[in-house]
């Protein structure tokens, strides 16, 4: 007998042993792993001031703000991070910074303002005037790996002012530094005082096994996970010392919600709350801090601000009992009102940007590097375009929400969806990318990820193939040639198609302006099939197309399913006078000081410049007198070319606006594709307003510059020809040299087909192909 | 000692090849052809709107980094001159400069071609900007190994602005 229970008693002490060396290991590889894991973090370009810049328009104050500079009130040079507002002056104290392509100093300025611009920036002391200074980068975010939801900014304890952590251990853990990761007396005092209250009112975790609950274990209620926590909290006290494990608690632990992020640790939380660095924490906001640490939610200081007030003076009079506080110093603190900083919005919702970073990244990247190798990724992201695009992109798809209320769906993942993406053209940066309405209900990136037909949005394509000069052959079209707009029948091995307009009206024949202007689907259909279907797709591919694009006569309506990004990049190539750019979403990564990867701004012609001219004008064309009309009539001016795209059965929903120095793209629709029922003029093209006016105002500067080889006409808009004195109507039409129209239109040759069919003769090819076709 | 007289005739006969040689490239030199100071950027910097005033700034202290030997660095300034205003030609200029004296001096192609497009849009460029967008396009192709296409453009260069052109290099400090 006794001999069986020694042999139990062997297999148990067997098993027990194994078991508790498991859970060593576990603790082992995944605490130190969690502690020593610095994030890789995602930062902007730097703001450069300078003057003549628009300070209100770059939201100078709210980027201040974000970037931890606090005012100063009382008298006195602003030391670095503060700054001063004086009557049409600012006087900042901005930090040192480096970057990759330069080391910032500390610089003390006052920059004077006159209205709304930077008049002038002086430096101080001196007053030597400067032409400009630097913003550091802001942070867009980092990668955490495990889950991706979560910010923080990683702080040693060392860092850290003594008040913090003493006011976290008052409240959370006043024995901490006596017991072994487990309080026998705190067990008790709990369990008394939940039966006295007639439940669980009191926890008895240690600030150890609060750790180890978050770092290995799930939130049930159960007494193995109980247990298990409970004997990994004494290896952890075995293993570390208090400093580790206080370090790692204060780095660990939940304090909030920034919309779909979690905010972790008390570095990212003395931001959210204080604008702040954890360093730089009162002794009364230190107290507000582990003040809401058992419910930060609940005691939220932006949504209960009393409620936290009454905690926070729980925690400095717990603080002052426990000797932790002089009287003075708890009375003083227990004075302050709760003062917290407004809440900037994550920076719109970049986790899409990120997501999208992480996949350019080369591979050597993975989740795993990133969560923990303390990378610095300097991306092109600018904070403010993608909070203007997340909030544009928002509201637009709420207002068809609200119109049609039919497209409303309570299913997160059924939503109505949408994209916004900005590229500055000239360089192929991607600036904003909102990748649909929220990440946290849906990480599908429609801006690149997504295929959708890419519907009118596709027609520019087929009009600069006909615009473009093959060779010493001049071209097929001008923008002031005729196309025809009657019935149309096409043989496919489908059978016949009979393609239709929009509104199934025929127009007979019409300049390929207007055709564009009007996005009618005939004339370019007929110029597609004129041009050759192959010659259009290579136009695509080298606008910067790369989705498959099946060469049937209907690809000129834009069969194809192209992903936004492939779009953005296609008309970049436009508004950059034909030099292609690569799209990216990064310039440097850097790992302690050294350059590890550097994205070279490289780009190529693959068009003339004088056909992305022309093609620029026709799509100004659409926005002064076509689809695109709406942006005027909500009141943005400026040089604006676009083109709206809506897809059969309006599934999709296309805007493609760009100005000189920006390229934006916006698609409305559903994931899985149905019936919206509304034009893109009235779907997409109203976004793409709204995030321009948050970004720019109503008006932009810049113009689309001229090439020489183009050349203005006073042109008949009705027939093409050249405009003489005693044309009936006029306007102006641009063309390369060479191309321009033969025939005149005056009071000599009234008869204005007769030009049109001499401009006809001039490209012979043209006549012999439609006769080839239809036998006309 | 019966080889010396012959060294001497044909060091003479080099003399002579070399004299007439010389003669005739001053010869085919167009005497028409006016020479201009080329311009540097610097000479720039207030001129334009803010945005063009900040980017040239930008542009200014990249061909100092060039110059000093940190061409990276040099290159992500050129591109934050670029992010303050995207339609500055001298940016794209330096840029040309920084790829047309680097390992792929192909890639400046593209750059003066943007350049170009942009001061040609402004009604330029000037004949003070002229030699460098011609001497690059040269020194670009010369040094990428289009050395028929190259030459022409850089003797060009040399004759319109011989105080920069004339080594048939432009070094960031003669742009600066």
């Amino acid at each position: 007998m006794a001999r069986a229970l020694a042999v139990i008693a062997a297999v148990l002490g067997f098993w027990a042993s194994s078991w508790v060396l498991e859970q060593d290991q576990v603790v082992r590889a995944r605490f130190e792993g969690r502690r020593f894991a610095v994030p890789s973090q995602v930062l902007s370009a730097p703001t450069v001031l300078y003057p003549g810049l628009d300070w209100k328009r770059i939201e100078l104050p709210e980027t201040l703000e974000r970037l931890g500079y606090r005012e100063l009130r009382e008298p006195g040079d602003p030391t670095p991070g503060r700054y001063r507002w004086g009557r049409g002056r600012l006087r900042v104290h901005l930090r040192a910074f480096d970057h990759p392509s330069r080391r910032e100093p500390a610089r003390d300025v006052e920059i004077r303002l006159a209205g709304n611009v930077i008049d002038s920036i002086v430096e101080r002391p001196g007053g030597g005037e400067v032409g400009m200074v630097m913003l550091e980068p802001e942070l867009v975010g980092a990668y955490y790996g495990i889950d991706e939801r979560e910010q923080r900014d990683l702080v040693r304890l060392e860092e850290l002012p003594r008040h913090l952590s003493d006011a976290v251990l008052a409240v959370e853990d006043q024995r901490f530094e006596s017991h072994h990761g487990v309080d026998p007396r705190r067990i008790v005092g709990a369990f008394l005082a939940n039966v006295k209250a007639g439940g669980i009112r009191q926890g008895a975790s240690t600030l150890t096994q609060q750790l180890v609950k978050n770092f290995f274990l799930t939130p049930e209620q159960t007494f193995q996970r109980k247990f298990t926590e409970a004997v990994m909290a004494l290896l952890v006290e075995a293993r570390y010392d208090k400093e580790a494990i206080l370090e790692s608690y204060l780095n660990e632990i939940y304090l909030g919600q920034r919309g779909s992020t979690e905010i972790h640790g008390v570095g990212e939380a003395a931001k959210f709350y204080f604008g702040k660095r954890a360093s730089e924490l009162s002794v009364s906001e230190s107290a507000l801090l582990a003040a809401i640490v058992q419910s930060p939610n609940r005691l939220s200081p932006h949504r209960h601000p009393e409620r936290a007030l009454e905690r926070r003076n729980l925690v400095l009079d717990l603080m002052l009992e426990q000797g932790r506080l002089t009287r003075e110093e708890h009375d003083r603190a227990q004075a302050e009102p709760i003062r917290v900083a407004t809440i900037t919005p994550e920076v719109g919702e970049s986790r899409y940007f990120l997501d999208a970073l992480k996949r350019q990244l080369p591979e050597v990247y993975d989740s795993d590097v990133l969560a923990v190798e303390g990378l610095e990724i300097y991306s092109t992201l600018d904070p403010r375009l993608q909070r203007a695009a997340v909030q544009a992109l928002l509201n637009g798809l709420e207002r068809i929400e609200s119109q049609y209320p039919e497209l409303r769906e309570e299913d997160g993942a059924k939503r109505l969806q949408g994209c916004v993406l900005a590229m500055r053209p000239q360089t192929g940066e991607i600036l904003a990318l909102a990748g649909g309405r929220s990440y946290g209900e849906s990480q599908f990136d429609r801006c690149t990820q997504a295929r959708r037909q890419a519907g009118s949005t596709f027609k520019p394509f087929v009009y600069i193939a006909g615009l473009e000069p093959r060779g010493s052959d001049p071209p097929t079209i001008t923008p002031a040639s005729l196309l025809s707009d009657t019935p149309l029948e096409v043989e496919t091995r489908q059978g016949p198609w009979t393609p239709r307009n929009y509104d199934h009206e025929f127009r007979g024949p019409v300049t390929a302006r207007h055709a564009l202007e009007g996005s009618l689907n005939i004339p370019v259909i007929r110029l597609g099939m004129e041009v050759g279907v192959e010659r259009v797709i290579d136009v695509a591919r080298r606008l910067g197309i790369t989705s498959r694009m099946p060469a049937v006569p209907s690809l000129a309506l834009g069969t194809a399913a192209v992903a936004p990004v492939e779009v953005a990049r296609a008309y970049s190539t436009i508004a950059n006078g034909g030099i292609r750019p690569q799209p990216h979403t990064f310039e440097d990564v850097v790992a302690g000081g050294e350059t590890l990867e550097r994205r070279e701004l490289r780009f190529e012609r693959v068009l003339d410049d004088g056909v992305a001219y022309l093609a620029t004008s026709l799509l100004e064309g659409v926005v002064e007198r076509g689809t695109g009309r709406r942006v005027r009539a909500m009141g943005f001016q400026g040089p604006v070319a676009g083109k709206t795209g809506t897809t059969d059965d309006e599934y999709d929903l296309w805007f493609v606006g760009f100005t000189p120095e920006l390229v934006v793209v916006v698609w409305v629709g559903f994931d899985e594709p149905r019936t919206i029922g509304v034009q893109s003029s009235w779907g997409a093209l109203p976004i793409w307003v709204d995030f321009m006016k948050r970004a720019y105002g109503t008006r932009i500067r810049g113009l689309f510059p001229r090439p020489p080889n183009v050349r203005e006409l006073e042109i008949n808009p009705e027939t093409g020809a050249i405009a003489m004195v005693g044309c009936r109507v006029t306007a102006t039409e641009v063309f390369l040299r060479g191309t321009e129209p033969q025939r005149i239109c005056d009071w000599k040759s009234p008869n204005a087909e007769r030009a049109v069919d001499v401009d006809r003769e001039r490209r012979p090819r043209r006549g012999g192909f439609w006769d080839r076709i239809f036998g006309r | 000692m019966s080889s010396r007289p012959g060294a001497a005739r044909s060091l003479l006969w080099v003399s002579m090849a070399a004299l007439l040689l010389g003669s005739a490239c001053t010869l085919s030199l167009p005497r028409s052809t006016r020479t201009v100071e080329a311009l540097r950027i610097s000479e720039v910097v207030d001129e334009g709107d803010p945005a063009r005033r900040a980017s040239n700034r930008l542009v200014v202290k990249g061909l100092d980094a060039d110059a000093a030997g940190a061409p990276e660095r040099a290159l992500g300034i050129y591109e934050e001159a670029l992010r303050v205003d995207a339609t500055n030609p001298y940016a794209y200029l330096a840029i040309a400069r920084h790829h047309a004296s680097g390992d792929d001096p192909s890639w400046a192609l593209s750059f003066l071609d943007k350049a170009d497009a942009l001061f040609r849009a402004d009604g330029g460029p000037s004949p003070r900007v002229q030699p460098h967008l011609v001497g690059l396009r040269g020194q670009a192709l010369y040094a990428s190994g289009r050395i028929d296409q190259g030459l022409p453009l850089l003797e060009e260069a040399w004759q319109t602005a011989p105080d920069v052109w004339t080594d048939g290099r432009l070094d960031a400090a003669e742009l600066r």
